[in-house]
């Protein structure tokens, strides 16, 4: 806590994406702080106790993105990581029906036929498209994205990477990614499928955290972006973190303290110092200041460098280009302490489903329709969902025989339209109330009996996020995930590479290459590229089979 | 009746007589067949009115200004890139516009490459020779594109696959002059501004610089200059005689039945239909399943309706000059509005304010003005339901033109599903397939297709399902003739 202390390396924010930066650099030697605005860690990979008894994920709620070589370079089971996947899922009918996405291949593929046999065989070509776009894009996760205008060795050698894995895919399975990477999920979907339920429920995956509709082009990648991790291996598992997702935190947090690194927390940075071009170290909101020739921000591009560099310190075309990276706030949570499991009443007793993903958006045009209603600055009149009830597997979440709910709500949009006018500021606890009640309304459409079950509940508009998480608008990727701003457009084209116009300044959140999601990637590339310069090599994440 | 020719092509629009033009200009025997009476396809003057890439036709063409309508009276008079009010004073935005605008042109330019020829490909490997002409190709793309200098190449491939709504708006406040732009992104498209590819797709508009022309005589003018240089060339094009069934024996195309019950033999035929209906005159069991299946699931949704209204005199428009009234007029008031004048077609519901291109054509009778009005639903078109569209462009243009409801003596509307019936576009859609960025360049219209080659030996698409797709440009049908010409079939 000292006035001036000296550190190898300061990351602000301690973000999981941070928190893994840390750990490689303290792991390799370098002394490691890390600096925090809220009395915990973990961001938006935390588990709160809100109410007494119970734990929320409050913000991110499942896990599957985080890379494996992570986990395992970092020795995170050994730090009390366990991830769970779970089983399934479904998506109820307003008539009293559901379509159940059962993990097993067979029960799934009786479902399917139950509702349109048509699409059994249908869903194994899609699945195997989706299987194959994963296996070719999940070696890019973790290297730094190829700058096709650049001459550098290190850009032509990934470019040159990427030339080779398309080449390997021949040229008609070449076609297929391009279109697949141009498409809209409801498109793709359609060109598959002839069940509106079945393609309702799939293309959940292709909205979640992003400010586009099932139509708009682009969306299937976001689909690709949410099937591409894995649990144990099984592409495209998702699970639960025992203890909620803030025990990836807190491993990470105990892997840093392990390897010798401190965390700061309570007080943010307030501006980044800068001498001559070169970073030299933080000045927090408390008035304390740290040096160090190393300065890594988890916090989102716009964050960083709007709000807490001083604009003399960045060139004027980087500055305009940050401006224009798009983070749009369009979703909004629920996190509900439940007296008892509600009553699913058109699931059969007992159902194995109900532990998975459950929605009630039953057909695309009811999915375009909410993302309608976000343009115009409203929140979805019929919002989708994605509901999960973690404690039936795992029971740190909540007392014995009761229960914690976690919803998370697409279309909810950080500008509010009041009065003819949008802005963050017209989400007053009466706005929140009726978006809470609306959300409510649909999930009576499950479980008629939720409201009488609630013992508490938390309601997170995108305005709450960003002031608790320090999301810019509440956007859970620190920025759209299109193709003006993936790969080497992300954040800012010209330095995709983690490095920043500031010397010795990085980015390693989500706002850099791949995006978002509880991934690591970021901040375990980012680690890679400061010890690669500082000519200590390490092997970090290299790629698994 | 049976004869002998090289090539047969199957329909006589713009396309296909261009396809025609070509092959005959080689010295190859070519035929056209022509279901309608009429040659030109969708160039025709109830359907199309101006053009924006004009190809070569011996037609003189004028081009002509852009009036983007406000409803405040701020009108914006546009010429490419330049912008100003149409009272004369300075445009606040108009620096920023125009900086836009040439950079879009500079970037359209380098696609304008690719749009005059069959789409690249390696699938013949890159060690032959056909394998290193098309490496060039793109090598020569390539340095086109780094040739921009680093700045300018990052943000070509920053913006490529972006949307015109982000585009336009990071660098102007909204209004007329930003909706007038966007809205020539999405005319004709199943997209709204908000859509990502939309900025490809005005992009592919602006290759030949961004000016609208007008030609002398109409489009039927047009269509009528495309048949001659055909015919020049020595093609023949019949008229009134349909295209039955493509006749293939042993796995290559042996000719066409004709409906008057003649047969046409030729070694290789062209057809200018979307793909569905072209496998069907073949026979569906001559394609591949997974081809079936691909047309069967063509993006093809056509979302534009075309209203030509016959009025006594030349209206007025509030805050016009008398010439400004005869440039292209637009009401695309805002980004938004445009964004939200796209939503209902989604659902199959009419736009609550249409947006508008319109041009007064002479036409048939002292003023016709002809418009192309978006976003719509394909089907469902009942009377009421025509009339009320009808009745609301009327109503939208009142708005500017006070009184020009009473200058309407006869209303000809036009909607995706005439369309289709009349000119055979898959969907009514003007472009035959969606331009979408799944369904362009190299998967246009579907992956395995794109290189006019359809399926059966010496069987060929030329119409605007294929690369580079629609607009009066004749490309697609040039294209396909160098296809042919390369594959040495004819």
């Amino acid at each position: 806590m000292g006035q001036h202390d000296r550190y190898d390396a300061i990351i602000a924010g301690a973000g999981h994406n941070g928190l893994t930066t840390a750990c490689y650099l303290a792991r390799a030697g370098l002394k490691v702080l890390v600096v925090e605005k809220n009395d915990w860690i973990g961001g938006a990979a935390v588990s709160r106790s809100l109410h007494e008894g119970w734990t929320y994920s409050n913000c991110s709620y499942v896990c599957s993105l985080l890379r494996r070589e992570i986990v395992r370079d970092l020795d995170l089971p050994k730090f009390g990581l366990q991830v769970i996947p779970y089983e399934g899922g479904a998506t109820f009918t307003a008539n009293g029906d559901y379509f159940a996405y059962h993990s097993d291949h067979d029960a799934l593929r009786r479902e399917i036929a139950r509702h349109e046999p048509r699409d059994v065989d249908a869903y194994d070509r899609f699945s195997q498209t989706v299987i194959r776009q994963c296996r070719f894009i999940r070696p890019f996760l973790l290297r730094s994205a190829p700058d096709p205008t650049s001459f550098k060795i290190n850009d032509l050698q990934e470019l040159l990477y990427l030339v080779k894995r398309a080449h390997g895919l021949g040229s008609r399975e070449l076609a297929e990614t391009l279109r697949f990477w141009t498409m809209s999920i409801g498109d793709f979907l359609d060109e598959h499928f002839e069940n509106d339920l079945i393609k309702a429920h799939l293309a959940g995956s292709g909205i979640i955290g992003t400010g586009l509709g099932v139509y708009s082009p682009g969306t299937a990648y976001v689909l690709l972006h949410h099937y591409m991790g894995d649990v144990d291996g099984a592409i495209g598992a998702w699970g639960f973190a025992r203890g909620g997702m803030g025990a990836i935190s807190k491993a990470l947090g105990d892997c840093l303290e392990e390897a010798g690194g401190t965390i700061v927390t309570g007080s943010g940075v307030d501006r980044f110092l800068v001498e001559g071009c070169k970073i030299i170290g933080v000045a927090l909101d408390n008035g304390d200041e740290y040096r160090a020739p190393i300065v890594a921000s988890n916090m989102d591009v716009k964050r960083t460098f709007l709000e807490h560099t001083d604009a003399k310190d960045l060139p004027e075309d980087f500055t305009r280009a940050v401006k224009r990276f798009k983070i749009r706030g369009s979703s909004g949570k629920l996190n509900i302490a439940l007296d008892a499991l509600p009553d699913f009443p058109a699931a059969p007793k007992g159902a194995n489903f109900l532990r998975g993903d459950l929605h009630a958006s039953e057909s695309l045009a009811e999915l375009e329709r909410a993302y309608d209603d976000w343009k115009e600055g409203r929140w979805s009149a019929n919002p989708y969902f994605d509901m999960l009830i973690p404690s039936q597997i795992d029971p740190t979440m909540a007392p014995p025989g009761k229960h914690m709910m976690t919803v998370f709500v697409q279309y909810a949009p950080y500008a509010l339209e009041k009065d003819g006018v949008c802005s963050g500021e017209n989400w007053t606890e009466e706005a929140k109330k009726a978006f809470a009640e609306t959300v409510f309304d649909k999930i009576e459409q499950v479980c008629p009996d939720i409201r009488s079950k609630v013992v508490h509940a938390e309601i997170r508009t995108p305005r709450d996020i960003e002031r608790e998480v320090g999301l810019t608008e509440g956007n859970i990727f620190q920025g759209e995930l299109t193709f003006d701003q993936l790969l080497f457009n992300r954040p800012v084209p010209g330095y995709a590479n983690y490095a920043t116009p500031i010397e010795g300044m990085y980015l390693v959140g989500s706002s850099a290459h791949p995006g978002g999601g509880v991934m690591a990637a970021p901040g375990a590339n980012a680690a890679r590229e400061i010890l690669k310069k500082l000519g200590k090599g390490a092997a970090v994440a290299a790629e698994a089979a | 009746m049976s004869a002998r020719f090289d090539v047969i092509v199957i329909g006589a629009g713009h396309n296909g007589l261009a396809a025609a033009e070509a092959l005959a200009k080689r010295g190859k025997s070519v035929c056209v067949v022509e279901q309608s009476d009429a040659v030109g396809g969708m160039a025709c003057d109830r359907l199309a009115h101006l053009l924006y890439n004009p190809a070569p036709s011996g037609v003189e063409t004028r081009e002509i200004d852009t009036v983007s309508l406000s409803p405040e009276g701020a009108h914006v008079l546009i010429r490419r890139g330049e912008a100003r009010f149409t009272s004369g004073q300075p445009h606040p935005d108009a620096a920023a516009y125009q900086t836009l605008y040439r950079r879009l042109v500079r970037y359209a330019s380098l696609l304008h490459q690719l749009a005059e020829a069959p789409p690249p490909g390696l699938e013949q490997g890159v060690t032959s020779l056909a394998g290193l002409r098309e490496l060039s190709r793109l090598a020569r793309l390539g340095v086109g594109v780094k040739r921009l200098g680093k700045a300018e190449m990052r943000e070509f491939l920053r913006i490529l696959l972006t949307n015109a709504y982000d585009l336009l708006l990071d660098e102007m406040p909204d209004g007329p002059l930003p909706g007038a732009l966007v809205a020539d992104a999405v005319r004709g498209a199943f997209a709204g501004p908000r859509s990502p590819g939309t900025v490809l797709s005005l992009m592919y508009r602006l290759r030949n610089g961004g000016g609208v022309f007008l030609p002398a005589g109409g489009m039927g003018a047009v269509a009528g200059a495309h048949a001659e240089g055909a015919r020049r060339a020595g093609a023949e094009v019949r008229c009134g005689l349909g295209v039955t069934r493509v006749i293939v024996e042993g796995d290559k195309v042996a000719g066409v039945l004709l409906s008057d019950g003649g047969r046409l033999d030729a070694s290789a035929v062209l057809s200018s239909v979307g793909p569905m209906q072209t496998m069907r005159m073949a026979g569906i069991a001559e394609f591949d399943i997974e081809a079936v299946r691909r047309a069967r699931k063509l993006r093809a949704k056509g979302s534009t309706a075309k209203l030509n209204l016959r009025l006594g005199i030349v209206p007025e428009f509030t805050g016009l000059s008398a010439a400004q009234v005869k440039a292209r007029l637009l009401v695309a008031p805002s980004v938004a509005e445009v964004e939200r004048s796209f939503n209902p077609a989604k659902y199959g519901d009419l736009p609550k304010q249409p947006v508008l291109e319109m041009v007064l054509t002479g036409g048939t009778g002292p003023s016709t003005l002809s418009i192309i009005a978006g976003h719509v639903p394909e089907n469902g078109w009942t009377t009421d339901r025509r009339e009320s569209f009808t009745a609301s462009v009327v109503e939208t243009i009142e708005r500017f033109a006070p009184g020009f409801g009473s200058l309407v003596e006869e209303a000809d509307l036009l909607t995706p599903e005439d369309i289709s019936a009349m000119t055979g576009a898959p969907g009514g859609h003007w472009h035959h397939a969606e331009m979408g960025l799944d369904q362009m360049l190299t998967t246009r219209p579907t992956v395995g297709m794109a290189r006019y080659r359809f399926g059966v030996a010496g069987l060929y698409l030329c119409g605007a399902s294929a690369h580079p797709g629609g607009d009066v440009t004749g490309a697609p049908g040039r294209n396909s003739a160098a296809q042919v010409l390369a594959d040495g079939v004819a």
